[in-house]
């Protein structure tokens, strides 16, 4: 039985259609159930695989680039750079086992990449002018501050595993296997990752919290 | 219950996303606003924005352009047992080429401590490798540490086992053993990269310092059987140096290997 958010390439018709498709694809886990299944049809070369897939998890992945790198535009860059290394080495994902640390695995690897690239790229460019400062967003519906920007603050180690935990969806497990680490240290850098975030909430909980982020040990 | 407890309940949670907190945490939160305004964080998280439709319709096109069905890569078993068999026939391979003139030097305790400790450690590190060889695959010990854990080990057996003793010609002697046990290493890396090449390795300097380390043991692991000398300074230089060699080498074509890939993709961009 296929998610009721993924549907057949065939009926991909027109853009609203896929956009609230989307919406109601982002993160609930109960459409990641029988990614296995799509996993394995993609590996045969079923062409409506793709589509299911990318629709699936293209918003969770996205969400986790956002949470770990500055603009849209590098997140966007990492998805596609994400899908293709995917679609390279969909050999290795074996039937039967979990997708999303597979997935995540390899989405982490990306970020890496394009960190590593991006590092090297501005270490030869010579800033010309002042750049204005990100306003740190806050959250919709409250006024309090957005989670990207709590997570910003955190160490790259807890924030990735924050991220995969609260918007990937992923199991301690999972992100274990993600991450090549155990579940052990994955629940300390969660723990951790609480403790602090409660002392950014504590020091601003009505949103301004750019100032002091860099502050915390 | 306090805050930790919360914590551990929001990290415990069978299902992170969906999943309501139990009781006791739900009267904390009644009590506690830190704890509220940090769970009200956690689920805003769930409602951003997603990929734009143009860029997922991108997605969708370059992935079923090129779309053409792929075996799955061999089960773990079948991989392990080509790592391992790789090793077995090139150290016999060594052995009968040089002769096996140590295991009849060596006290049983040496020699069944010295074979044990290379057994263990190339099947954690074949492990570790066909584990990398996956992404997302489970490791109980994390990759990056799995070389240099496999080094300290064989180095305090090889320390324990064997007597420190002064050796006449030490250089010379090393250097006749170097030169038989690397090219046995050299024999043994490029099987290992090519079975390695199969999978998909994401972190190419951890896996060529695991790889190497392999092809190194097996230069290690004939030299423990020919060499006759037994000076635990020996040993530790010149046999196991073959495998440091390795690991060394390994790593620094796996930094190379990433360098060439990152360069690559900057042309790209």
């Amino acid at each position: 039985m296929l998610p009721d958010s993924i549907t057949p390439r065939g009926a991909v018709a027109n853009t609203k259609q896929m956009e609230t498709r989307l919406q109601e694809s982002v993160a609930p886990r109960q459409s990641f159930v029988d990614l296995n299944r799509w996993m394995e049809r993609y590996q045969r070369a079923d062409p409506q695989a793709p589509t299911a897939l990318v629709v699936a998890l293209s918003p969770p992945l996205l969400r986790f680039f956002r949470s770990q790198v500055a603009s849209r535009e590098q997140a966007d860059d990492l998805l596609q750079e994400t899908w293709l290394r995917i679609h390279r080495v969909r050999h290795t994902y074996r039937p039967g086992e979990p997708v999303l640390p597979w997935v995540y695995a390899i989405a982490r690897r990306v970020r890496i990449d394009g960190y590593r690239r991006t590092r090297r790229i501005t270490m030869h460019e010579t800033a010309m002018d002042v750049l204005p400062e990100r306003s740190a967003p806050v959250g919709p519906g409250n006024s309090l501050p957005a989670f990207d920007t709590l997570v910003a603050a955190l160490p790259e180690g807890q924030r990735e595993v924050v991220t995969m935990l609260k918007v990937g969806g992923l199991s301690l497990d999972e992100v274990a296997r993600a991450t090549s680490s155990t579940v052990g240290a994955v629940k300390q850098k969660a723990h951790r990752a609480y403790e602090k975030l409660r002392k950014l909430l504590e020091i601003h909980p009505e949103g301004g919290l750019r100032e002091e982020v860099n502050e915390l040990p | 219950m306090n805050c930790r407890d919360v914590d551990h309940a929001l990290i415990e949670s069978e299902n992170p996303l969906t999943a309501p907190l139990s009781v006791q945490a739900q009267e904390h939160l009644m009590s506690c606003d830190r704890c509220r305004q940090l769970i009200r964080t956690l689920e805003v998280s769930h409602s951003a924005e997603g990929p734009s439709p143009v860029l997922l319709h991108q997605l969708e096109r370059s992935l079923t352009e090129d779309l053409r069905p792929v075996r799955p890569l061999a089960p773990q078993r079948y991989l392990l047992a080509a790592f391992a068999s790789i090793y077995v026939l090139i150290v016999a391979f060594g052995a009968y080429r040089m002769g096996a003139f140590a295991i009849s030097v060596m006290s049983t305790l040496q020699a069944v401590a010295t074979m044990c400790a290379l057994a263990a450690s190339s099947a954690v590190l074949t492990y570790s490798l066909v584990q990398q060889m996956v992404p997302g695959s489970r490791h109980r010990i994390p990759p990056h540490y799995v070389p240099a854990a496999v080094m300290i080990s064989l180095v305090s057996v090889m320390a324990g086992v064997f007597h420190f003793q002064h050796e006449q010609n030490f250089w010379r002697q090393g250097w006749s053993c170097l030169r038989a046990g690397v090219p046995l290493g050299l024999l043994a890396a490029l099987p290992f990269w090519l079975l390695l090449r199969r999978g998909a390795v994401l972190a190419p300097r951890i896996a060529g310092a695991a790889a190497g380390l392999l092809a190194g043991l097996v230069g290690t692991s004939a030299l423990e059987i020919h060499c006759p000398i037994l000076d635990a300074w020996h040993i530790l230089t010149w046999h196991l140096g073959v495998a440091l060699l390795g690991a060394v080498v390994g790593f620094a074509a796996g930094f190379a290997g990433e360098m060439a890939t990152r360069s690559a993709q900057m042309a790209h961009h």
